[in-house]
């Protein structure tokens, strides 16, 4: 058989339809009812708490967390389709995407027991807030070169260092960072690698904005200064840092978010073709195509049955497609706008708020240049 | 958990949520070891392609070339999954046999039109009112000709054997024959009337024929690249160590999964409804689409890699490539699929846009409609 690299086709059911069709109903409902407003990228950029409460009295936060830690015992397939019809209506999930999309599966897979029941429910109810400690300011795709440092001291760790681009942590109340528990060895340099779970509450925590192009505050540097870890919160092995954030990458690259962060506006481009507003061009059916196409590669990748490896390969090409494709959007509907277009404000909003955010869709969670170093990987060249 | 007691529970609690569309693997298994030795001994490259008649013997006597006919009519009776397997593999191995006008286009017409198989090589085509078809695939080749014919508001279907056309030789893109045949009025009327919705799927089998084809040649384009970069050594070491080069070839490698995705998921579709699924013409179109501006990245990328060599005629490179772009302008241009695409889509709207990817249909969220 020739090379095949992504898993076969699968076709939903009608029990998962009954799930996609009841989790549309309460959304349009929601923006019938100004709970929010439709907008593009919302998974990095709105944030609503009580939303983000509401979907988990719901039943769709803590999907595949077990329900003896609270969570609602489905499956990824189930918590895929909520994921797509929350990305596609524009709904504000920030807040707890992090938490659900790959802290939750990491505690699952190497947490301790204590921690699974300390943050497992909360994460399941919306009650506790995740992000991200990977990037540095010295080191970005190079993850590896981190240089935050945690040295052993009674009863657990001091961990020292600056993360940066953490989305959301002046609201988020802990995140896994990643550090040196043992200095660099430059012959073996992922190893001495470390998560821990730090409370971003903690008095040792300063935590500075990071304002994007548009003036907007998602992302933060957050300080570690001499922050107090206790043992019970190194998550799984000391030393397996980097096999752990690998397989959290991995969550974090496969997932709808990587496609269909400009759904509302490739939608809202369809609308205005059909009113007028925009002249109609065949690009809009060539972008369908390619976000229709790409629903079915990501719905086959979740499917699969799991190898002994991480999925890293067929992530990193539903990412590399996706976010090329997402960013492309903004682009396509961009060329059809005029300057100073104002017919229909509410496609103005979206377009704008595309063009700042695209440069990000293809940087964030691994660039396309590194995806690329992935699959080329998998494909025996490296 | 341990991944195989995670795989138990995902199967478990997956089965009533989805279902994999996976072609019989004992047909996928003999189509494999059938093309690879085929393409361990076929002749050397050439700028011009002919029927095989001995390769087509032998997919005849393991029962492949009425792969999709009915068992009642002679057929194999296995479906679209295996026939996609079969266009695929065939595709990727460039070989020279009328696969998909024979059997899922020619042989499904004579069935829809009750009109006797005898198993002779048959090739289609719909002539225009004055009765002619042009760049019909394998005319010369075949014994007879099935016509589908709009004749005023009827389609009808005519078996009309080739000493009875008109015939003017022609070559596609790709060197295969693509000739020009003349039809005689009488024989297109004289053929039976058939369903209305059979010039429409007529259409939407042969773009579909059309993407498993190009697709099986993306996949093995990917492996005669890959081949390459190992074994070409540049500036001391081979050429896939070059970052350059391995961001070409894994473009290669997305754009043919996303064309292999696409397609699957409209072959699936096809095979579970017997093509009466209304969001066919949508998940065609999907199909067409991917694989269409895929294969503009994978050809130019390949060629970009594969340096001179792959530009000269002894190289496998252009078995594959020019029948790709031969293929994918076929049953409507990419253009035209783009174009009905966005019909589709401004039909639907912003706020079924949504339900017409999912589904293939801007009106279907209710339960009743599936």
């Amino acid at each position: 058989m020739a090379t095949r690299l992504v898993p076969p086709g699968v076709r939903e059911l009608p029990a998962l339809t009954d799930l996609r069709l009841e989790v549309r109903a309460f959304l349009a409902e929601q923006v019938r009812a100004g709970v929010f407003v439709p907008h593009v990228d919302t998974w990095l950029t709105r944030w609503d708490r009580e939303f983000t409460r509401e979907l988990g009295r719901r039943g769709w936060l803590g999907m595949v967390i077990p329900t003896e830690y609270g969570g609602q015992g489905r499956t990824y397939l189930e918590r895929f389709v909520v994921t797509e019809e929350l990305l596609v209506v524009g709904a504000p999930v920030a807040a707890h995407w992090i938490a659900e999309r790959q802290i939750g599966p990491s505690l699952l897979r190497y947490g301790t027991e204590e921690q699974k029941r300390a943050f497992l429910p909360r994460i399941s109810s919306g009650d506790v807030v995740f992000g991200i400690g990977m990037s540095e300011p010295d080191s970005g795709s190079d993850l590896a070169s981190v240089r935050t440092r945690a040295d052993k001291v009674e009863g657990g760790w001091r961990v020292t260092g600056t993360k940066v681009w953490t989305s959301g942590a002046h609201e988020a109340d802990a995140f896994f960072a990643l550090c040196r528990t043992t200095p660099l060895d430059p012959e073996h340099r992922h190893a001495g690698l470390s998560q821990v779970i730090v409370d971003l509450h903690d008095p040792d925590v300063h935590i500075r904005p990071i304002l994007s192009m548009g003036g907007d505050h998602h992302f933060n540097e957050v300080h570690l200064d001499g922050v107090f870890i206790p043992d019970d919160r190194v998550l799984g092995e000391v030393g397996d840092g980097w096999r752990q954030v690998g397989s959290e990458l991995a969550y974090e690259r496969s997932g709808p978010e990587r496609v269909l962060s400009t759904f509302q506006l490739l939608a809202t481009a369809a609308q205005a073709m059909c009113d007028g507003g925009l002249p109609t061009d065949a690009g809009l059916g060539r972008h369908v195509a390619r976000v229709a196409g790409l629903h079915h590669l990501s719905f086959s990748v979740v499917a699969a049955p799991l190898k002994k490896k991480p999925a890293d390969v067929p992530a990193a090409l539903v990412k590399l497609l996706g976010t090329t494709t997402e960013g492309d959007v903004a682009d396509f509907v961009d060329l059809l706008t005029a300057t100073g277009w104002v017919e229909d404000e509410e496609l103005y909003t979206l377009l704008h708020a595309a063009i700042l955010q695209r440069p990000g869709f293809t940087l964030r969670g691994g660039t396309n240049e590194i995806l690329r170093g992935v699959v080329a990987r998998g494909l025996g060249m490296r | 958990m341990s991944d195989a007691a995670e795989n138990d529970r995902r199967a478990a609690g997956f089965a009533h949520l989805a279902e994999p569309s996976t072609a019989d693997p004992d047909v996928v298994a003999m189509l494999t070891e059938l093309f690879e030795d085929y393409r361990a001994t076929r002749p050397a490259p050439g700028a011009t392609v002919d029927l095989d008649r001995g390769l087509w013997a032998r997919l005849e006597h393991l029962g492949l070339t009425r792969l999709t006919g009915s068992e009642a009519s002679g057929g194999s009776g296995a479906g679209w999954l295996e026939a996609a397997a079969l266009l695929g593999l065939s595709a990727a191995a460039g070989a020279p046999v009328p696969v998909a006008e024979h059997d899922v286009l020619g042989g499904w017409l004579l069935e829809a039109a009750q009109l006797p198989n005898d198993g002779g090589i048959r090739t289609v085509c719909r002539p225009d009112p004055s009765g002619v078809a042009l760049n019909v695939t394998w005319a010369r080749d075949a014994s007879r000709i099935v016509a589908l014919w709009e004749d005023r508001d009827e389609w009808r279907v005519a078996d009309v054997p080739l000493d009875r056309v008109g015939l003017e030789e022609g070559r596609n893109l790709a060197g295969e024959p693509s000739d020009t045949v003349e039809f005689d009025l009488l024989d297109l009327e004289d053929g039976v009337v058939v369903a209305h919705g059979i010039g429409e799927q007529f259409h939407h089998r042969g773009a579909l024929a059309r993407c498993a084809q190009v697709v099986g040649a993306m996949e093995r384009v990917l492996e005669v690249v890959l081949a390459h970069v190992r074994d070409r050594v540049q500036f001391g070491r081979p050429i896939g160590r070059f970052q350059a080069v391995q961001h070409l070839v894994s473009d290669i490698a997305a754009e043919t999964a996303l064309a292999r995705a696409a397609t699957d998921a409209a072959v699936a579709r096809a095979a579970a409804s017997d093509w009466q699924d209304r969001g066919m013409l949508f998940a065609v179109g999907v199909a067409k689409s991917c694989v269409g501006h895929g294969a503009s990245v994978v050809v130019r990328n390949a060629h970009q890699v594969l340096g001179a060599i792959g530009t000269t005629l002894e190289h496998e490179l252009h078995t594959l490539t020019k029948p790709m772009l031969a293929r994918r302008s076929e049953y409507g241009s990419v253009h035209e699929w783009d174009e009905t695409l966005t019909t589709l889509a401004t039909s639907a709207g912003r706020d079924r846009l949504w339900t017409l990817v999912t589904t293939g249909r801007a009106k279907s969220a209710d339960r009743a409609d599936r």
